[in-house]
């Protein structure tokens, strides 16, 4: 619709072809209203001759959302601002007093990491189309590949193993979890599903099953590994896609008991095999579940350290905050600042205020992600950019949650703050999907 | 069906972000309120509380200086702990190596020992405490030398050095490592000598080290104050040579004491007490019984009797030993008499030599068998009388006895200013009867300390005021005010002047002429009471082993002017090996007589002799030797000393030599012996003889015919106790040997009442 769209005022040559022209944008987009039936019948016989959209470098700005990448953008400084002053500390004392380690490397890969969001802004997403299956059996297969190294083959120069957890990957000088490779993975390959099938969502097996089927491989090798936080997180995002796609409620739950029950099954088999010794994982769990009720006096043999003096910086910081780079906490009191708990430093230096202030940012870039996703000119692009969106949302929720001990701690990164530089790449490549999904959408441009 | 699925998948995502936004942040929101702003204070507090690590600063403990207040008896100076940092250099082996290589020669220390210790899991573990700054520097410059910049720390901190060593050491007590005082007026006056120590407050990291904050809080260590004592380091460095004198003279096996006071203000001018210390290394076992005794015990049993020998030496016997006075209460009970007007000095008793006493047909001996006859009260006195004593504790009846007893002080602890004063034992009024009655009138049958003995007797000195015995005369803070000084008013009146000065009278005849002659002092009237306790619940304890006895003897001089009361205390002496010495008079006497003779010139005293005391002052020989004979009996005639010749007489001959050598002292009537030339060796030199247990007559008379002089001291109605050349050596003819005489009498009695 007409209204939709303002024509773009820039005179500029490439733009000017394609208003005038009235075609790729117009074709691809996915009416609203009236003639949205009309045009997705027309999308499967159109996709075939659909043209690439040019965009070239200097007009970078070409329909991209401007509000989203202000909120990328702006989250992304006060994420490298909080991680330098989290981290100096840390730094210090870890890295033979330069306290610049750890925000030189992230500061490098921001760089990186914001230029290759701008580059894949250029890189029309519908391509994810044709790479979605090889994404995810490429992804299936590095998590195959960490559980090969770090379990069977046991050779810790690929996949180091931390307190009995292959998570990691190392290839040269870059290390990744292999898990955050699948969350896009899983994502892509829902995304084409679904849009794919969307006809077919209210089938119980077509809808759900084989979906959550693909969800459930990547969530089941992570939890091998084992990575509960990764899987859940995995879990989510898969229940997520399949709802919005459209699978009725009954169906998912059906399925969800079902394989839940399985599932605990499973587990019971395992523990009995096991012989349900006592340091099985069930404890470990539990462990975390006891502390988390009593982060201040735990029971005999429940460390809560973390948590604990992640609620100290918390607290600490008060409705105003001990000011930027006063932190006390982050002298070694609280572990690992610059990663999983460095919201806890943002609470300290920041106070509330500051604290409630991020929230809103991710509040508002999660709500522009959404805004931009249901705007995408195709389902694909809908649910591509929901499920960017939602990683992104989830991630920063569950982590701010377990630093404020409001759910049992498990780690998760905080998104744009936590040190981190592959999974910081990850995340400005997955934005620049979004982003260029926002080129097309229908969203009124600024 | 289209635009249902594009509906439905704008609800279901918009439905799902709000799931997000506002239950997952909202909850969120809600915790952040909880920590931050509900428990926002107290999470704060705890943060602080662990961050914040505050680092004691010692404060330097006061000085302790003696009644002078120039010499000082303990001082505290900088010295430094050496603590590692194990934790900043355990992982480095090469490190660890050099440091331990290092440390080693410089602390003394085994270089394995100290490696092992690098490898500690702590931040802070004690290598050496208290090192010189000289140790100090060794350290740094080895530190320097080798760039090692943690791991190794220097603490500055105090050590207490005592430079008179083992003075007043039982006074003094010492103090621990951490500058805490452990025993004596350390102990006592610790908290005015510790100070308050001063806090530096800062933040660290959780390995322990600062963090880069402004919260540092230095608040400064108030030093302590420091002690004056009304002890006289010279009064009692003479008390402790005379003890230690008499202990190796009289064989004394279980320790001695000996007090001054200062009668008229109860301030102790000398405490020693045996065995005793060096509180600078207080571990050590001094007396060299207590020390042969422990290393002659099995491997086992060392331990327990170390630390009981450790206590032993530490003990202040004089406030902490009780025993029973003897016939030195009898001062006490004849100014009971008088003051009460129950007898006079015209009131007189017959001793029989045992006096009936109720419930007890068999009645109490006096020590003298045959008796004294009839006494007047004085002789009751002067002659330790027991009977008559009894029969003045009669004329009391127990109610007024009990009465004085209390107001001499004789019931509870005398609050001086020193710790682990004892708890003294006797009979109430409501246990007192005939017997009990009986024998306390003559100090037997009760118990009470030296320092109770020796304030009872000063009240009597000082004209009936009973005075507060006290060590320090004022506390001062560092800046050189005087905090607080001792009140040295009186507490009560117990007995008149009269009283007073009439005992004085009695117990100055006493020392002059009764049975206290031992501790007689020429020039100075002193006035003494002997006294001879007999350790009875120990021989009862094991009746095989022979009576044990305290021997003491407590007087004060002048007479005219009481200003010092000593009492001299030797614990077991032994007669099996000193030649049967035991009592109070023969024992304690001397010393007494001893010390008294030297302090109280110095006390500022003077001496004032009588005719007949001045003509036994002793002089100086001349220097006579390389004069003609002629010129050396003029040199000595001047000074009154008559000569004899040995040698050519011939008055131009020139004298070779002379004996007594120059400058040693002899009698006013001696004579020296000049040696001229052609005289013999032979004839000149004869062996000494065995002057033990004669008279002064017979003395004088083995002296004569063997052409030796004697010097007398002690009492010249005893005995020859000891001679200070031994028996057979071979002297010069006109040797002055000088002989010690005492009055051997046995004056107590001891009557069981078991």
């Amino acid at each position: 619709m007409a209204r939709d769209r303002r024509p773009n005022n820039r005179k500029n040559t490439a733009s000017a072809h394609i208003r005038e022209s009235g075609t790729a944008r117009g074709l691809r987009r996915v009416p609203a209203g009236d003639t949205m039936a009309a045009a997705v019948e027309a999308v499967p016989q159109r996709e075939k001759r659909r043209r690439e959209v040019q965009t070239r470098l200097f007009s970078l700005g070409q329909g991209m959302d401007t509000p989203l990448l202000a909120f990328i953008l702006v989250l992304l400084c006060v994420g490298l601002v909080m991680l330098f002053s989290a981290s100096y500390a840390y730094s210090y004392y870890h890295e033979n007093g330069d306290s610049y380690f750890y925000i030189r490397r992230q500061g490098i890969f921001a760089l990186a990491g914001t230029a290759a969001m701008l580059f894949v802004s250029t890189f029309d997403y519908h391509r994810f189309h044709r790479l979605a299956y090889p994404i995810y059996l490429v992804s299936v297969g590095l998590l195959l590949a960490v559980l090969l190294f770090g379990k069977v083959l046991k050779i810790a120069e690929i996949a180091p193993n931390e307190d009995d957890a292959t998570r990691w990957i190392n290839i040269g000088p870059v290390q990744f979890q292999p898990s955050e490779v699948a969350k896009f993975g899983l994502i892509t390959v829902l995304a084409h599903y679904i849009s794919q099938h969307i006809e077919e969502m209210g089938d119980p097996m077509r809808g759900v099953g084989v979906p959550l089927g693909l969800m459930l491989v990547c969530a089941g090798l992570v939890v091998v590994e084992p990575h509960l936080s990764g899987a859940i997180i995995l879990g989510a995002l898969g229940m997520i896609l399949i709802f919005v796609g459209g699978a009725k409620v009954r169906h998912l739950l059906l399925w969800c008991g079902v394989l839940g029950g399985l599932g605990l099954l499973a587990l019971l088999l395992l523990q009995a095999a096991k012989g349900g010794g006592e340091d099985s994982g069930g404890g470990y769990q539990m462990a975390r579940v006891v502390g988390w009720l009593h982060p201040f006096d735990p029971p005999e043999g429940v460390d809560t350290w973390q948590i604990r003096q992640s609620l100290y910086s918390i607290g600490s910081g008060g409705l105003l905050g001990t000011g930027l780079g006063q932190s006390r906490q982050k002298y070694l009191w609280l572990p690992e600042p610059q990663n999983d708990f460095i919201f806890a430093i943002v609470c300290e230096e920041l106070g509330m205020f500051g604290a409630i202030l991020v929230i809103l940012l991710f509040s508002l870039l999660i709500w522009r992600g959404v805004y931009i996703s249901l705007h995408a000119k195709d389902k694909f692009g809908t649910l591509l950019g929901l499920g960017i969106t939602f990683q992104v949302g989830l991630q920063a929720v569950l982590n701010i949650c377990v630093v404020t001990n409001t759910i049992p701690n498990t780690g998760i990164s905080l998104p744009f703050f936590s040190y981190g530089g592959t999974s910081l790449l990850m995340l400005l490549g997955e934005m620049g999907i979004l982003l260029n999904i926002s080129r097309s959408a229908s969203v009124e441009k600024t | 069906m289209a635009k249902g699925t594009s509906q439905r998948i704008s609800f279901r995502a918009v439905l799902l972000a709000c799931i997000v936004l506002i239950g997952g942040f909202g909850m969120v929101t809600v915790s952040l309120f909880r920590w931050q702003v509900v428990h926002g204070e107290e999470l704060t507090a705890q943060a602080l509380e662990q961050s914040l690590q505050s680092t004691t600063i010692s404060a330097m403990r006061g000085t302790i200086y003696d009644a002078t207040g120039t010499k000082i008896l303990a001082q505290s100076a900088s010295v430094w702990t050496v603590v590692l940092e194990p934790n900043y250099i355990r992982e480095d082996e090469e490190l660890r190596r050099t440091i331990s290589r290092g440390l080693a020669p410089i602390l003394e220390m085994d270089e394995e020992r100290i490696y092992e210790k690098t490898g500690e899991d702590s931040y802070f573990s004690y290598l050496k405490r208290q090192v010189e700054t000289d140790v100090r520097d060794a350290i740094n410059q080895f530190l320097t030398e080798n760039e090692i910049e943690s791991g190794v720390r220097l603490i500055p901190d105090y050590k207490r050095y005592y430079p008179y060593g083992t003075v007043a050491s039982n006074v003094l007590g010492f103090t621990g490592y951490d500058n805490t005082g452990l025993d004596g007026l350390e102990l006592y006056y610790d908290e005015e000598l510790r100070g308050t120590a001063g806090r530096l407050v800062a933040s660290k990291n959780a390995w322990g080290t600062d963090m880069p904050f402004e919260y540092e809080q230095y608040v400064g260590a108030s030093d302590g104050n420091s002690l004056v004592l009304t002890i006289d380091e010279t009064v009692q460095s003479i008390l402790e040579k005379y003890l230690a004198e008499g202990i190796e003279k009289y064989k004394v096996k279980n320790g001695a004491v000996a007090i001054v006071m200062n009668v008229h203000t109860g301030a102790v001018v000398g405490l020693a007490t045996h065995p005793n210390y060096d509180p600078n290394d207080p571990y050590t076992i001094l007396d060299a019984n207590m020390l042969q005794e422990l290393q002659s015990l099995p491997e086992d049993q060392r331990d327990e009797a170390e630390t009981n020998a450790w206590y032993k030496q530490w003990r202040n016997k004089a406030v902490s030993d009780t025993y029973y006075p003897g016939s030195v209460f009898k001062m006490v009970t004849g100014a009971m008499g008088l003051e009460e007007g129950v007898v006079t000095l015209e009131s007189t008793f017959t001793c029989t030599g045992n006096k009936e006493v109720e419930g007890y047909p068999a009645g109490i001996d006096c020590w003298k068998e045959e008796g004294h006859g009839l006494e007047d009260f004085a002789a009751g006195i002067y002659n330790s009388c027991n009977p008559w004593m009894i029969h003045l504790g009669e004329l009391l009846g127990a109610e007024t006895f009990c009465k004085y007893r209390e107001a001499f002080g004789m019931t509870e602890p005398t609050g001086i200013d020193l710790p682990g004063e004892a708890v003294n034992l006797y009979h109430s009024l409501e246990d007192m009867g005939p017997t009990e009655l009986a024998t306390e009138a003559f100090g037997q049958n009760f118990s009470i300390t030296p320092v109770q003995m020796i304030t009872a007797a000063s009240a009597i000195a000082n004209g009936g005021y009973m005075v507060q015995p006290h060590v320090v005369d004022r506390i001062v803070d560092p800046e050189g005010n005087i905090v607080k000084t001792t009140d040295t008013t009186p507490l009560r009146q117990v007995i008149s002047q009269e009283t007073a000065q009439t005992i004085t009278s009695i117990l100055q005849y006493n020392a002059a002429e009764g049975t206290a002659t031992g501790g007689y002092v020429p020039g100075y009237r002193v006035c003494g009471k002997t006294g001879t306790s007999e350790k009875i619940a120990q021989h009862n304890e094991d009746p095989t082993k022979p009576m044990e006895y305290i021997a003491s003897y407590c007087g004060y001089a002048p007479a005219e002017d009481p200003q010092y009361a000593l009492l001299v205390y030797f614990d077991e002496p032994d007669g099996a090996s000193n030649g049967g010495l035991t009592g109070g008079n023969a024992v304690a006497g001397p010393i007494f007589s001893k010390i008294m003779g030297e302090i109280l010139p110095y006390l500022g005293v003077e001496a004032r002799y009588t005719d007949e005391e001045f003509g036994n002052l002793d002089v100086a020989a001349p220097s006579v030797v390389g004069l003609t004979l002629d010129e050396a009996i003029a040199a000595i005639e001047e000074s009154g000393l008559e000569y004899s010749v040995i040698g050519s007489e011939e008055g131009s001959t020139l004298v070779r030599e002379q004996t007594p050598e120059v400058g040693t002292t002899l009698p006013k009537d001696g004579s020296v012996v000049l040696y001229t030339e052609g005289f013999s060796q032979e004839e000149a030199v004869t062996p000494v003889p065995d002057f033990s247990g004669m008279d002064l007559v017979n003395a004088s008379y083995l002296a004569a015919i063997n052409g030796l002089q004697i010097s007398v001291s002690g009492s010249s109605s005893g005995l020859v106790s000891t001679q200070n050349i031994a028996v057979g050596q071979n002297v010069r003819i006109g040797t002055v040997i000088a002989l010690t005489f005492v009055d051997n009498i046995e004056t107590d009695t001891f009557v069981s009442l078991e």
